[in-house]
C-alpha cells in the first residue's frame, strides 16, 4: 500500500529487534474474546483511479453548483476567493504541519496567526482577538459561556433574530448550567428596544444580538449598547456575514463587550456547510475568560521578534477542569485562508466589496419590488440580505429560480412559523451576481 | 531570559511547611503565607496570581489563590483556617517577585489564625525538606 | 520575518474588482448614516506578488509532514493524501450551500451517509452524528448526550470517572458538561488501577472516560473488567478514540462495551492537520444513546431512493454548531477509508504498532521507559536520567530541532509515578524503518550529548529559523495585534536584523 513503506520484510526484521517471533505477542494485551474473527465488513481497497472515479460520479449526484448563481446566504455567503488564496493556502508547510507548541519550526503559522488577530482587531475594534472558534455557533455559545463566568450570574437574553441555528447551539451548551435563556422579540425587522428596556435587569449576565440580524436588518448597537450598559450587563455582538465590516461600523465602536464572528465569508468555500471558522473579540481585561488559542509576540533568546502561543495558562491541557473551554484543535487552516484572503483584499478591497454587496443587494430589492410581485415584510435598514412577501407561491418560486440555474432563497417559514412570515423569502446578494444576473432574476420573477 | 539560582529546594528555619508547598510565619496571631522555593522552581516563570479577597474566611486547606506560570496553574491552598487581614498587592502587579524571592518579598497573604492545634498538621523545615529530596 | 503591514504601500492593491460596482447607486440611499463607519478600516496595501511572496516566505519558517516525521504521540501525523485533496476540492462540493434544496445536495448526503455506515462497521458502533468539529467538539456532544440519558430515565448523577493519564480535553469537556470530575489513578502497570475503579464507581457517576490503548500507548488489559464495573452499577462507557490507530482491524471499540465514541478524523483517518485543524470529531453510540443525538442527521428514504435532512426527535440534545458537518473533512476520511480497504486499515494498526515498539527497544537503553512493556502504536519514554546533567527533557526537545526533526510530544501525559519528564513517541504507519532509524540515531546523540556537552542542549536549538522564545515575556507585554506593538515601539526597540530575518 503505497501510504505504508514498511515491507514485510522489514516488519520481521523489526519484531526481531523487538525480540519477538510475531506481532502477536505485541498485542497480547488485547482480550482474545474481543478481538476480531475476520477481516471489517467494509469495501475493498480502491486504486487512486478507481478511487477518483467514484466521488465523480458521486460529486455529479450534487448540482453544477459552480455555474449555480446563489441568492441565499443565511450564514454561509458564497463570495470570490482569489486563486493566489488557495495556491498558497496548499504549501504543505501550512496545510500538514502541526498545532504551533513548538515557536522555532513554526513561525509561518504563527506569525500568520498573529497578522490576523490584528486585522480583526482593526476590523471589529476589539482589544483582544480569539482566531479561531470552530463555527459562528459554538462561537456564540463559548461567548455566552463566558459572560457566565464574568458575571456569576445565570440569566441571559437572546435576540430572535439571533441566526435560528446559533440559537440552538447556545441552548445546548448552557443546558448543564440550567441558564434562563430569556427570548428578546424582534419589531419591524429588529430587536423591539421597548422589550429590550423592560427585560434588562440586574440579574442578568449578558444579551447576545446578532447585526447584520437572520432578516438583514441593521440593529442599531449603539442604541442597544447605550441601554444594555445603563445595567451591568455584557453586551454580545454577533456577526455572521463579516464581509459586513469593510463598510459597516465596528462592534468595538458601539460598545460590544464581546464579539463573536463567523469569518467564513473571507477567503471560506461554502463546503455544504463546514469547515468554516469564528473568531471571538473582547477587551482586555476579560482576556482571562476567553476561551482558544491566541498568539503574542516577544523577542528569542537572540532578540529577534518572534511570535508564540501565549496566556495558554486558560486552556485544558494546563487547567484540565478549569479550563476557560476544552477547545484543542481548532480551524487553524481557514484562519490561513482568512488572513491572506484579507491582505489580497487589503483595505481597498474589502471596503470595495462590502460596498458592492450592500448596493448589489439593495439593487435586487429594488428590482423585484417594481415588478408588482413583491412587498416589503419590514421597513428596516439592511446589509445585504433582505425579506420579501411574495404574491405567488414561494415553492413555484424557488422551482422557476432553480430551473434557471440559481439556488434559491430561503424560505423564512422553516425557521419562523409567524403568520406574517408566511410565503416570505430571505435574499441574499454578494459580488458573485453580476448586474444581468439581477436583472434576469427579476425577469423570471416578473413572469 | 533571567538566570536563576540553582536552588531549587531552599528551605528556611522557623517557619511551618505544608505538603501542598506552601509556607507560613507565625508572628503572635497573624500568619503569612506564601510559596516555598521549590513550588516556585517547578512552576517556572510565574506570570499571574488571582487577587485574594481581603475579609475572606477560610478553612484549613481551602484555597487560597490561583498562581498562573508559563506552563502550568497551581492551587495555593491556606494552611490554616482564619480570616485574610492584607493581600501583598506587590505580586499581584509583578508575579515574578515569587520567583525571585519566594520566602521573602513574595509573600501572598497574611491570614488570622482561628486554632492554633492546627498547627500541628505542618511540617517543621526539616520534615519539608525531607519530604521534597528529589 | 517582518509583518505584512510593514510591507504596506499607499495605493497598492492585491484585489480584483468586477468592472461594475454599480456606481450609479448610491450609499445614501442603501444605509443610513449611523451604521456606516467613518473611515475605512486599515488593513494592509501590498500587491498580489508581495502577498504572494510574504506567504511563501513564511511558509518556509514552518516544518510540515511533507518535510518529515513528526514524532508527536497521540497526534498521529500519518501522511496526507493529495489524491484526497483534489476530490475534495471539486467544484460541485465547495460550492454547495448547506441550506441548498435537498434534490441538488444529493451527493453530498450519500458521502456523509455512506461514511456513518462505514465509521459503524470500524468501530462496532450502531449510528454516527457527524456533526462535531473537532474531538474536544465531540467530547462535549458524547457527555451531552450521556447527560441527557440519564436524566431521561430520572437518573440524575452527578460525576464523571477519569483517569489521571487522560488527554486535559477530557475532564474540560466533563467539566463542561456540568459533571464533577473523579480522577482515577493509574496501576504499576500505567493502566486504570481496577480495586480504585471499583471502589470510586457508583450510582451517583456516569461512567468513564477512556482512552485505549491510554495516552501513554498502552492497552488496557482490564478492559473486560472495567466494563463490567461501570456498567454494573448503571453507568456508561465512553471511548476517546485519539489512539484507535492501534486498534483498527484488531479490536472494536463497541465490542468491548463502549456505549459512546469519538473520533479524531485528523488522526486516525489522514486528514490534514493544518497548522490546527479543522478536523472533525465524529461520535458514535449504541443503540440506546441514538435519540439523543445532535440534531439533525442525514437519513435515506428507500422508496424514493432519496437521502435528506432528519430532525433527530425530541430527546436529542440539540445542535452543537450551524449546519451539519465538517463536510470537506469528512471527504477525505471516506476516501481514504476506501483507499485503505479492510487489509490497509489492519495493516495500518499492525504497522503503527511495530514501528512504536521498535522505537522503544532500540531507545530503551538511553532514554528509561515510562513502563517497561510492549507498548501500542506510541511509546513513553522518559529523560529523567539526564536530570543530574542539569538537561530537562525540554532541552532533549529543542536539540531534536537542530538535527532537522520536530521533536515528540513532552511533559504529557504527565501522572505519578512513573509518567514524569516524558516523550511520547508515535511513529504512525507512514513513516519508513529509515526514517525510524533516522530518529533513533538522533535520540542517541543527543543522549550521548547531555552527559558530554549539556550546554548544547540547554541552549539548543541552534540551527533553527529563530531560537528558544522567552514566553513568560510574552504573557508580560501581552503584544497581540500589530497596534499593541505601536504602542509599545519605544520600549521595544527592534533593530533591522531582529526583524527582517
Amino acid at each position: 500500500m503505497r501510504y505504508i513503506p514498511t515491507t514485510e520484510e522489514q516488519k520481521k526484521e523489526m519484531l526481531k529487534k523487538i525480540g519477538v517471533s510475531s506481532f502477536e505477542a505485541l498485542i497480547e494485551g488485547v482480550p482474545q474474546n474481543l478481538r476480531l474473527k475476520n477481516k471489517l465488513n467494509i469495501p475493498e481497497a480502491m486504486s487512486e483511479s478507481e478511487l477518483e472515479d467514484k466521488i465523480y460520479r458521486i460529486a455529479k449526484k450534487n448540482a453544477d453548483f459552480y455555474s449555480m448563481k446563489p441568492l441565499i446566504g443565511a450564514g454561509s455567503y458564497r463570495h470570490f476567493i482569489p486563486e493566489a488564496e488557495k495556491f498558497l493556502l496548499q504549501r504543505e508547510e501550512f496545510w500538514t504541519c502541526y498545532t504551533p507548541y513548538q515557536p522555532e519550526l513554526s513561525q509561518g503559522t504563527l506569525q500568520s496567526i498573529f497578522e490576523y488577530q490584528s486585522y480583526i482587531s482593526r476590523l471589529t475594534k476589539m482589544e483582544v482577538i480569539i482566531p479561531s472558534i470552530y463555527d459562528g455557533a459554538s462561537a456564540t455559545a463559548e461567548a455566552a459561556l463566558m459572560s457566565l463566568r464574568l458575571t456569576h450570574k445565570n440569566k441571559i437574553i437572546v435576540s430572535n433574530l439571533l441566526h435560528p441555528h446559533y440559537r440552538e447551539t447556545i441552548k445546548t451548551y448552557l443546558t448543564p448550567h440550567e441558564t434562563e435563556i430569556i427570548d428578546l422579540p424582534y419589531k419591524n425587522g429588529l430587536v423591539d428596544m421597548d422589550k429590550l428596556k423592560i427585560l434588562i435587569e440586574e440579574d442578568v449576565a449578558s444579551i447576545i444580538i446578532q447585526s447584520p440580524n437572520f432578516f438583514g436588518g441593521i440593529e442599531n448597537m449603539a442604541k442597544i449598547s447605550e441601554i444594555v450598559h445603563s445595567k451591568s450587563i455584557l453586551l454580545i455582538n454577533v456577526i455572521t456575514e463579516s464581509m459586513s465590516l469593510g463598510i459597516l461600523k465596528a462592534p468595538g465602536e458601539m460598545g460590544a463587550d464581546i464579539v463573536a464572528g463567523n469569518a467564513q465569508s473571507f477567503g471560506m468555500d461554502l463546503n455544504y456547510g463546514g469547515p468554516y471558522n469564528a473568531y471571538l473579540g473582547t477587551r482586555k481585561q476579560y482576556i482571562r475568560q476567553i476561551p482558544g488559542r491566541i498568539v503574542g509576540e516577544t523577542v528569542d533568546v537572540d532578540g529577534k521578534r518572534v511570535f508564540v502561543m501565549t496566556l495558554r495558562a486558560r486552556e485544558q491541557d494546563i487547567r484540565r477542569e478549569k479550563a476557560t473551554s476544552n477547545i484543542c484543535t481548532n480551524h487553524n487552516l481557514n484562519v490561513l485562508a482568512a488572513n491572506i484572503f484579507l491582505s489580497l483584499m487589503g483595505t481597498e478591497g474589502l471596503y470595495q466589496i462590502s460596498l458592492l454587496n450592500t448596493k448589489s443587494a439593495h439593487y435586487l430589492e429594488n428590482l423585484l419590488l417594481q415588478t408588482g410581485k413583491f412587498e416589503r415584510v419590514f421597513d428596516c435598514p439592511f446589509y445585504n440580505e433582505f425579506l420579501l412577501k411574495s404574491k405567488d407561491d414561494i415553492s413555484s418560486i424557488n422551482k422557476k429560480l432553480l430551473e434557471n440555474n440559481f439556488v434559491p432563497p430561503l424560505k423564512i417559514c422553516e425557521f419562523y412559523q409567524e403568520k406574517n412570515l408566511n410565503n416570505v423569502l430571505l435574499f441574499a446578494v454578494t459580488e458573485v451576481l453580476s448586474r444581468d444576473n439581477l436583472n434576469l432574476v427579476a425577469k423570471i420573477l416578473s413572469e | 531570559m533571567e538566570e536563576r539560582q540553582q536552588m531549587s529546594n531552599k528551605v528556611i528555619e522557623n517557619l511551618y511547611y505544608t505538603k501542598s508547598d506552601e509556607w507560613l510565619k507565625v508572628e503572635d496571631d497573624v500568619g503569612t503565607i506564601g510559596i516555598t522555593d521549590y513550588a516556585q522552581d517547578q512552576l517556572g516563570d510565574i506570570v499571574y496570581l488571582e487577587k485574594v479577597e481581603k475579609g475572606k474566611k477560610l478553612i484549613q486547606n481551602e484555597i487560597l489563590t490561583t498562581i498562573e506560570s508559563v506552563k502550568a496553574v497551581s492551587d495555593v491552598k491556606t494552611p490554616l483556617t482564619g480570616e485574610v487581614t492584607e493581600s501583598n498587592v506587590k505580586v499581584i502587579e509583578d508575579a515574578s517577585i515569587i520567583n525571585k524571592d519566594p520566602y521573602g518579598k513574595g509573600w501572598i497573604a497574611k491570614t488570622k489564625i482561628d486554632n492554633e492545634d492546627e498547627l500541628k498538621d505542618l511540617m517543621s523545615a526539616q520534615e519539608y525538606s525531607e519530604y521534597r529530596k528529589e | 520575518m517582518k509583518l505584512i503591514f510593514e510591507k504596506s504601500i499607499k495605493g497598492r492593491d492585491g484585489y480584483s474588482l468586477p468592472r461594475d460596482l454599480f456606481g450609479d447607486i448610491k450609499i445614501e440611499e442603501c444605509l443610513p448614516e449611523y451604521t456606516i463607519s467613518k473611515d475605512k478600516k486599515l488593513l494592509s496595501e501590498i500587491s498580489e506578488v508581495d502577498v504572494v511572496r510574504h506567504f511563501t516566505k513564511l511558509s518556509k519558517l514552518n516544518y510540515g509532514l511533507d518535510d518529515g516525521f513528526y514524532p508527536l504521540g497521540s497526534c498521529t501525523m500519518k501522511y496526507n493524501p493529495k489524491i484526497n485533496e483534489k476530490l475534495a476540492s471539486l467544484s460541485n462540493f465547495i460550492y454547495a450551500h448547506p441550506l441548498a434544496p435537498e434534490e441538488t445536495v444529493q451527493g453530498c448526503m450519500e458521502i456523509i451517509y455512506d461514511l456513518n455506515k462505514l465509521l459503524c462497521e470500524i468501530t462496532g458502533m450502531d449510528e454516527y452524528t457527524m456533526a462535531p468539529a473537532a474531538g474536544a467538539h465531540g467530547e462535549l456532544a458524547g457527555i451531552l448526550i450521556m447527560r441527557k440519558y440519564f436524566i431521561d430515565r430520572g437518573d440524575v448523577r452527578h460525576k464523571m470517572l477519569i483517569p489521571d493519564s487522560a488527554h486535559g480535553t477530557n475532564p474540560a469537556s466533563a467539566a463542561m458538561g456540568g459533571f464533577r470530575v473523579v480522577e482515577v489513578k493509574s496501576n504499576e502497570k500505567g493502566t486504570v488501577n481496577l480495586g480504585e475503579l471499583a471502589k470510586l464507581m457508583d450510582e451517583d457517576t456516569v461512567g468513564l472516560m477512556l482512552t485505549n490503548p491510554n495516552t501513554v500507548g498502552l492497552y488496557d488489559e482490564g478492559i473486560e473488567e472495567i466494563e463490567k464495573i461501570i456498567h454494573g452499577k448503571g453507568g456508561l462507557l465512553y471511548y476517546d478514540g485519539a489512539n484507535l490507530n492501534a486498534s483498527l482491524g484488531i479490536i472494536r471499540p463497541g465490542d468491548a462495551g463502549f456505549d459512546v465514541v469519538h473520533l479524531n478524523l485528523h488522526k486516525t483517518f489522514s486528514t490534514p492537520h493544518g497548522g490546527g485543524g479543522p478536523g472533525a470529531g465524529v461520535i458514535g453510540v449504541k443503540k440506546d444513546l441514538i435519540p439523543y443525538l445532535p440534531t439533525p442527521n442525514i437519513a435515506f428514504n428507500p422508496d424514493q431512493k432519496k437521502y435528506y435532512l432528519s430532525d433527530a426527535g425530541e430527546k436529542s440534545i440539540g445542535m452543537i454548531r450551524a449546519f451539519w458537518s465538517n463536510f470537506a473533512v469528512l471527504l477525505k476520511t471516506y476516501a481514504w477509508i476506501l483507499s485503505m480497504g479492510p487489509d490497509g486499515l489492519y495493516n495500518t494498526s499492525e504497522t503503527s504498532i511495530i514501528n512504536a515498539n521498535y522505537v522503544l527497544a532500540k531507545l530503551k537503553k538511553y532514554y528509561k521507559p515510562a513502563y517497561d512493556r510492549y507498548c501500542g502504536h506510541e511509546c513513553t519514554v522518559t529523560g529523567r536520567e539526564y536530570k543530574k546533567y542539569g538537561v530537562k527533557t525540554l532541552d532533549i526537545a529543542k536539540r531534536i530541532m537542530d538535527y532537522g526533526m520536530h521533536p515528540p510530544t513532552i511533559y504529557f501525559p504527565h501522572f505519578e509515578p512513573y509518567a514524569e519528564e516524558t516523550i511520547m513517541i508515535e511513529p504512525p504507519e507512514s513513516e519508513s524503518k529509515e526514517m525510524l532509524d533516522k530518529f533513533i540515531d538522533i535520540m542517541i546523540k543527543i543522549s550521548d550529548e547531555a552527559t558530554t556537552k549539556p550546554e548544547l542542549l540547554t541552549t539548543a536549538p541552534h540551527n533553527t529559523p529563530i531560537r528558544r522564545t522567552n514566553d513568560a515575556l510574552a504573557i508580560k507585554r501581552a503584544i497581540l495585534t500589530y497596534d499593541d506593538e505601536l504602542k509599545l515601539k519605544d520600549e521595544l526597540k527592534y533593530q533591522e536584523k531582529d526583524i527582517d530575518f
